[in-house]
């Protein structure tokens, strides 16, 4: 009676035990190894390290533009995502994160990293509807871009593009030294949903942009750039003239 | 039962170990020392028994070559059957052991233990310190991880600044000019071999010494000890008032020590071996190496030393330390045993345990270091771009970077090397701002010479709107005049045109 009171809860004890050493926390999970950073092709990872810091978690919530855009990723194939993660973009805050580039990752990490973000797009994104080119095919002209400005930016940039109620100054001279052409030009196509800022279909509801209509008002974008941007206080008169507007 | 008796009987004949056994286990014991502020002693004694089996567990895997080393750790975790669990128990049982060796130096130091005519087995149980530690560091390098490779290094540079014999110094612990398979194997021998043995006979003087001289008594306030009356006394107050080692003594040892072993298997189920870490590769550079538990305060302290202190400061601290640990009970062998009556006693270990505590949290969390990868993984809180106009949103983008997250938190994310930025407009106008990115100070590089003017517009846009909503930032008076404001309309041609 007594020895089988011992035995009893120490078999059950012995029982628990063993099954607790093949379950417990500390036990080392297969695979679970540290990788060599360059080895890591995983794409959550890699974006987390690499890209969540700017253009957020998820591809958006971040201060670059969001990657998780489906009218983005319609526009831009995966040879544009790729060549813009390994070179960069020279003069804007978007580095170069190949190793040919100076970065840290490898040509197979960076084709994880366009794979993923690929994965975010939505095919029926436009429903059938062709977009205008990622590149502009022909050059625009800042007169007309000025006209298509007006029409279909003015009610939320403001009429010179300082600022409205519902949306910032588009015409800063530091934001658009900091900004290169191509950018101005995908923002007008793929707009800033987590913003509010409509596509190229919705800036006059029911009246989308034409391929023209894009380059010019980009080129009048352009044309807005100050040749000494970033001056904390006004130049003096004489030469503030001509050197910025 | 006459079989074992005379089995007994026959072996003492030709190895006479029975009386001594007999002597020992029934050798008086203070009534009042056989208590629980008495257990340290043994309890580190059995982790270190479990250090040698789980050690030679170990072993018996364990492929001491640079190649192989990391791999045969892999095998360890995940190719043997509570491989990992031996792993956990050996690497917890080196933390519970150097916490119970220092907890037993203090409780010893505390109770006036090291007094005559115990001087020498402080003096053991001080050298017993050293190989414990000495243990714990060779022990972390036979990982052969990344930290155990930077953590070598750390350890060959403090050696190469010995005067004179530095060199030769680094080349005899790494066995050549760089960490290689050579310093893992001479690593091996120090933890397999030198230092346990060394441990082992250590430890046989040091209990020796214990069972001859007997145990300490509790210190009575008032009770002194003196050279030419101790013994006497001590003799007197064992017969008085001893009680036998076995077992009035032994079992709370024993139950102490299980409910060590108890933790220690605890531990190790609960939270898993140590490591291995990444690869032991210096072409690696995304790492940030640590020490292990017991030898962070160093690395914080060695963090937080301006360098022209750290040589002098490394070199004769450790010497300092261990002239003070080992002619203490020489200078201090006789007096009062009470740490009632001992002030400065107590307040020294209190200095040093709240110094070592206070170091070990901030090697912790390193605020000295910047976050290397923060610019790059960690997004700036999405309220703080809430609002942002397009130019603070490319100010935001400069930031990351520019890599200032690296060194300053955003909502508490971020590095420590600089102050965190959430209330910054609160502290600086825009014209400080400016100034203070451009050209540093304070421990912050100047960044004149790495930001465009149109990029330090835009970040001191961002920058000015980190403040609380309802409450306005700081402004320079004059900026109004300078920037002919139209007090009508209030606007600014910064706004708009810049």
């Amino acid at each position: 009676m007594n020895r089988r009171a011992i035995l009893g809860p120490l078999a059950i004890l012995a029982v628990w035990a063993a099954d607790a050493c093949t379950s417990s926390p500390g036990a080392v999970p297969a695979k679970s190894e540290v990788q060599p950073p360059s080895e890591i092709v995983a794409f959550k990872v890699l974006y987390r390290e690499n890209c969540a810091g700017c253009h957020g978690e998820d591809g958006k919530g971040g201060a670059a533009s969001a990657l998780a855009n489906p009218v983005l990723l319609a526009i831009a194939d995966d040879s544009v995502i790729r060549r813009t993660t390994a070179q960069g973009v020279a003069g804007t805050s978007m580095p170069a994160f190949a190793q040919s580039a100076g970065g840290m990752l490898t040509d197979r990490q960076i084709d994880s990293l366009v794979e993923g973000i690929r994965s975010w797009a939505n095919p029926d994104a436009l429903g059938g509807i062709v977009p205008p080119p990622f590149r502009a095919q022909t050059p625009g002209d800042p007169q007309r871009g000025a006209d298509v400005f007006r029409t279909y930016c003015s009610s939320c940039h403001g009429a010179d593009g300082r600022g409205g109620k519902k949306a910032s100054s588009v015409v800063n001279g530091s934001y658009l030294a900091l900004v290169s052409e191509q950018h101005l030009r995908t923002i007008v196509i793929a707009g800033l949903p987590e913003l509010g800022a409509p596509d190229w279909r919705d800036d006059v509801p029911g009246h989308p942009m034409s391929e023209q209509e894009i380059s010019d008002v980009v080129a009048w974008l352009s044309s807005q750039r100050p040749q000494f941007p970033g001056q904390p206080y006004p130049l003096p008169a004489d030469r503030a003239e001509g050197e910025h507007r | 039962m006459r079989l074992i008796d005379r089995l007994g009987q026959w072996f003492n004949l030709r190895l006479p170990l029975g009386d001594p056994l007999q002597e020992t286990m029934k050798h008086l014991v203070p009534r009042k020392s056989a208590s629980w502020f008495y257990v340290f002693g043994s309890a580190a004694l059995t982790v270190f028994l479990l250090q040698v089996v789980t050690g030679i567990l170990l072993a018996l895997i364990y492929v001491p070559s640079a190649g192989e080393a990391w791999n045969s750790l892999q095998t360890l975790n995940q190719g043997v059957s509570l491989g990992w669990f031996i792993r956990a128990l050996h690497g917890w049982g080196s933390n519970f052991m150097v916490a119970i060796v220092l907890l037993h130096m203090v409780q010893v130091f505390l109770f006036g233990a090291y007094k005559f005519p115990r001087e020498l087995t402080w003096i053991v149980g001080v050298f017993l310190l050293l190989m414990t530690l000495a243990m714990a560091f060779s022990g972390q390098v036979l990982r052969f991880d990344q930290d155990a490779y930077w953590g070598l290094g750390i350890g060959a540079s403090i050696a190469s600044r010995v005067p004179v014999i530095g060199p030769w110094s680094v080349q005899l612990m790494l066995g050549g000019p760089i960490i290689a398979g050579a310093t893992l194997t001479r690593f091996f021998a120090l933890h397999v071999f030198l230092i346990p043995g060394l441990l082992i006979a250590f430890v046989g003087v040091h209990l020796l010494m214990v069972l001859k001289l007997g145990i300490n008594e509790w210190p009575m306030p008032g009770r002194i000890v003196r050279r030419s009356s101790y013994l006497q006394e001590y003799r007197e107050l064992t017969h008085q008032q001893g009680v036998p080692f076995v077992p009035d003594a032994l079992w709370k040892d024993i139950l102490f020590s299980g409910f060590i072993l108890v933790l220690i298997a605890g531990c190790a189920a609960y939270f898993g071996p140590f490591g291995p870490g990444g690869q032991p590769d210096p072409r690696i550079i995304q790492t940030a190496p640590r020490p292990d538990f017991f030898f962070l305060w160093l690395y914080a302290l060695l963090s937080f030393l301006p360098p022209a202190a750290e040589t002098p400061i490394m070199l004769l601290g450790p010497a300092i330390a261990l002239t003070v640990l080992l002619i203490l009970p020489l200078v201090a062998g006789e007096g009062e045993k009470s740490w009632r009556r001992r002030p400065i006693a107590v307040l020294s270990v209190l200095l040093i345990a709240v110094a070592l505590g206070t170091m070990t949290r901030l090697g912790e969390y390193t605020p000295w270091s910047p976050v290397m990868n923060a610019w790059s993984g960690l997004p700036i809180p999405p309220e703080y771009l809430h609002g942002a106009t397009s130019l603070e949103r490319q100010g935001a983008l400069v930031f990351q970077a520019k890599q200032c997250h690296n060194c300053h938190s955003l909502k508490g994310q971020g590095g420590q090397r600089g102050p965190a930025l959430d209330r910054v407009a609160l502290r600086l106008t825009h014209d400080q701002l400016i100034r203070q990115v451009i050209q540093g100070g304070g421990n912050m590089p100047a960044y004149a010479k790495n930001l465009t003017p149109a990029e330090t517009t835009a970040l001191v846009a961002f920058l000015e709107t980190l403040h609380p909503p309802n409450q306005t930032p700081a402004v320079n008076a004059s900026r109004a005049v300078a920037l002919h404001i139209d007090a009508q309309t209030n606007s600014s041609p910064i706004r708009g045109d810049r």
